[in-house]
């Protein structure tokens, strides 16, 4: 029934120090679609391969505004994911009505990083099975940060989770020193040659499975910096972007080199 | 490795027949695979650092603090899971501002090494919570002024109970390390996490003052110091970040703060930290 005597809930630790269930949890993340997330000094994108269950199905949504000026991108349970997206969504709005400002991304995400570690730490719970890519804008500019089952939270450059991700995140290192100074398209436009090599053969960019999402702190004119809202585009909104890297060589830059494959790295187990 | 608990080891605060608790056990080697973190008293002030290591090329340099403020001039580093050490820094501010609530002063170092040892503890008690997988170490220091309370009324007893004695200082630096037991001891120097073998041996050799009272490390020394600990104790394969704060008296650089080192003083503590290892290499 179970591997190991260790495994049954998230309060009991393996003679390592290891807690199962959480490392399990992590393992739902990689079987949803991949998304990736890049942040430069003006803007934070997200973008994602959506999946359909069947032919005739709509596809399942994965990029989620959350306020003005933060939108998640999610890979694991949606469900879960629902549960966190609500959380977040009250969260900046309190914190809207109190301050009469937008939150700043680090504290929303600390607070569902606070959530998630209390559910790896009590009997009768579970750790959420879903991982989420958060980009936002505040006065601090751009960010982009990962959240984990575990209720790690990091803030990265760049970054991928989901299926087949690592092949997403292997791009993203080789081109890591081109994003800091990268206008919002070439922004985007990176995002999905990344999304690219993660891709199955023979699936490629459509105008259905792909979603983009893209949040900015544009300085104007008179100094000051504006903020441009979270905005989701799905559809023919997409279709230029899709274009725009469609004519990259076989399998876009660097093809072919995925240092270790995502899936298949099989955990180690307590004996 | 210690050994297997035999059916003993599989629910939390359950006794084995020769008096262990085998899930705090294996919290603590939850802690020893973390990154290591120090922490040095010297007269002047506290110093805390650890060493983050990059799981990844993709993180932001230097945007993922690490040792966090409790209080004014409290600060808590840690090893081991780094989710539980959120938390742990979470309810240590509740306590902080608990403290300032009901007493109207700011909670001395050792009240809150305390209290947080408590909430720790209370974690070994029950099958329904597991244990911190962390080992936490608070500085703080702790105003030596001549300070009225917060929101005084009156003067208060001039002697005796609840008053002053003349002569007696009170407050300074101090530093705590707390297990995942909730077991804690004031220390001189701490360390924790992989690397603390290394970094103890190290400490020791440091002039702390010590239960002597001899003369001391300065805080600027100390900082130098921490920096050399973290790259001794670090394994030279991975790559690395070192996060240091410290806290001084009123006097002293950061004004009873707890704060971050200055950008170039780390700098230049990590490049005699560096020099010092290629010293050692050539040896």
């Amino acid at each position: 029934m179970f591997r190991n005597n260790y495994d049954n809930d998230s309060v009991t630790f393996s003679p390592q120090g290891r807690i199962f269930q959480v490392e399990y949890a992590a393992e739902a993340v990689k079987q949803g679609s991949v998304v990736v997330g890049i942040a430069s000094k003006t803007h934070a994108v997200l973008v994602a391969i959506k999946r359909n269950a069947e032919e005739l199905s709509s596809y399942q949504k994965k990029l989620f505004p959350i306020d003005e000026h933060v939108g998640i991108a999610i890979a694991g349970l949606t469900s879960d994911a629902r549960v966190l997206s609500n959380f977040m969504k009250q969260q900046c709005l309190g914190h809207r009505l109190t301050y009469g400002r937008n939150m700043p991304v680090r504290t929303l995400v600390d607070m569902i990083g606070s959530k998630a570690q209390i559910n790896t730490q009590h009997y009768g719970k579970r750790p959420y099975g879903v991982g989420l890519l958060v980009a936002g804008v505040d006065e601090q500019g751009p960010h982009l940060f990962e959240f984990q089952p575990s209720g790690m939270t990091e803030e990265m450059v760049a970054f991928a989770i989901g299926a087949r991700s690592q092949m997403a995140r292997t791009y993203l290192e080789k081109n890591i020193d081109k994003f800091a100074d990268c206008g919002r398209e070439e922004l985007v436009r990176h995002g999905l040659r990344a999304l690219k090599e993660s891709l199955v053969q023979d699936r490629e960019l459509t105008v259905d499975n792909t979603s983009v999402g893209v949040a900015g702190a544009v300085k104007v004119d008179d100094g000051s910096t504006k903020v441009e809202p979270f905005q989701v585009y799905d559809q023919q909104d997409v279709a230029a972007w899709i274009e725009s890297v469609a004519d990259d060589k076989e399998g876009g830059a660097g093809a072919g080199e995925g240092e270790g494959e995502g899936e298949g790295e099989g955990m180690e187990v307590d004996s | 490795m210690t050994s297997i608990g035999t059916g003993y080891d599989l629910a939390n605060s359950i006794f084995s027949p020769d008096g262990r608790n085998f899930q705090v056990e294996y919290a603590v080697k939850a802690v020893e695979n973390g990154g290591t973190s120090i922490g040095i008293r010297c007269k002047d002030g506290v110093v805390l650092a650890v060493e983050k290591l990059v799981t990844s090329k993709l993180l932001k340099p230097s945007a993922n603090k690490r040792i966090a403020t409790v209080d004014r001039h409290l600060g808590v580093v840690y090893s081991g899971m780094i989710p539980d050490g959120r938390h742990f820094i979470d309810r240590a501010r509740d306590e902080a501002r608990a403290w300032r609530d009901t007493f109207k002063t700011p909670i001395s170092t050792a009240d809150l090494a305390s209290r947080m040892g408590g909430y720790m503890q209370a974690y070994t008690l029950y099958q329904s919570v597991r244990p911190f997988g962390i080992t936490a170490i608070v500085g703080g220091f702790d105003s030596t002024a001549e300070a009225t309370v917060d929101g005084e009324v009156g003067a208060g007893p001039s002697c005796g109970a609840g008053g002053k004695v003349a002569g007696k200082t009170h407050g300074g630096p101090f530093l705590y390390m707390i297990e995942p037991s909730g077991l804690y001891w004031g220390y001189y120097g701490a360390a924790t996490g992989k690397g603390r073998q290394a970094a103890k041996a190290e400490l020791e050799k440091l002039d702390l003052g010590g239960p002597a009272g001899g003369p001391a490390l300065t805080l600027e020394e100390a900082v130098k110091e921490a920096a050399r600990i973290i790259y001794v104790a670090h394994d030279d394969d991975k790559e690395f970040e070192l996060e240091m704060t410290w806290i001084s008296g009123l006097d002293g650089p950061t004004k009873g703060l707890h704060q971050e080192v200055p950008k170039a003083l780390r700098e230049e503590a990590e490049r005699l930290a560096k020099k010092a290892q290629e010293g050692k290499m050539e040896e």
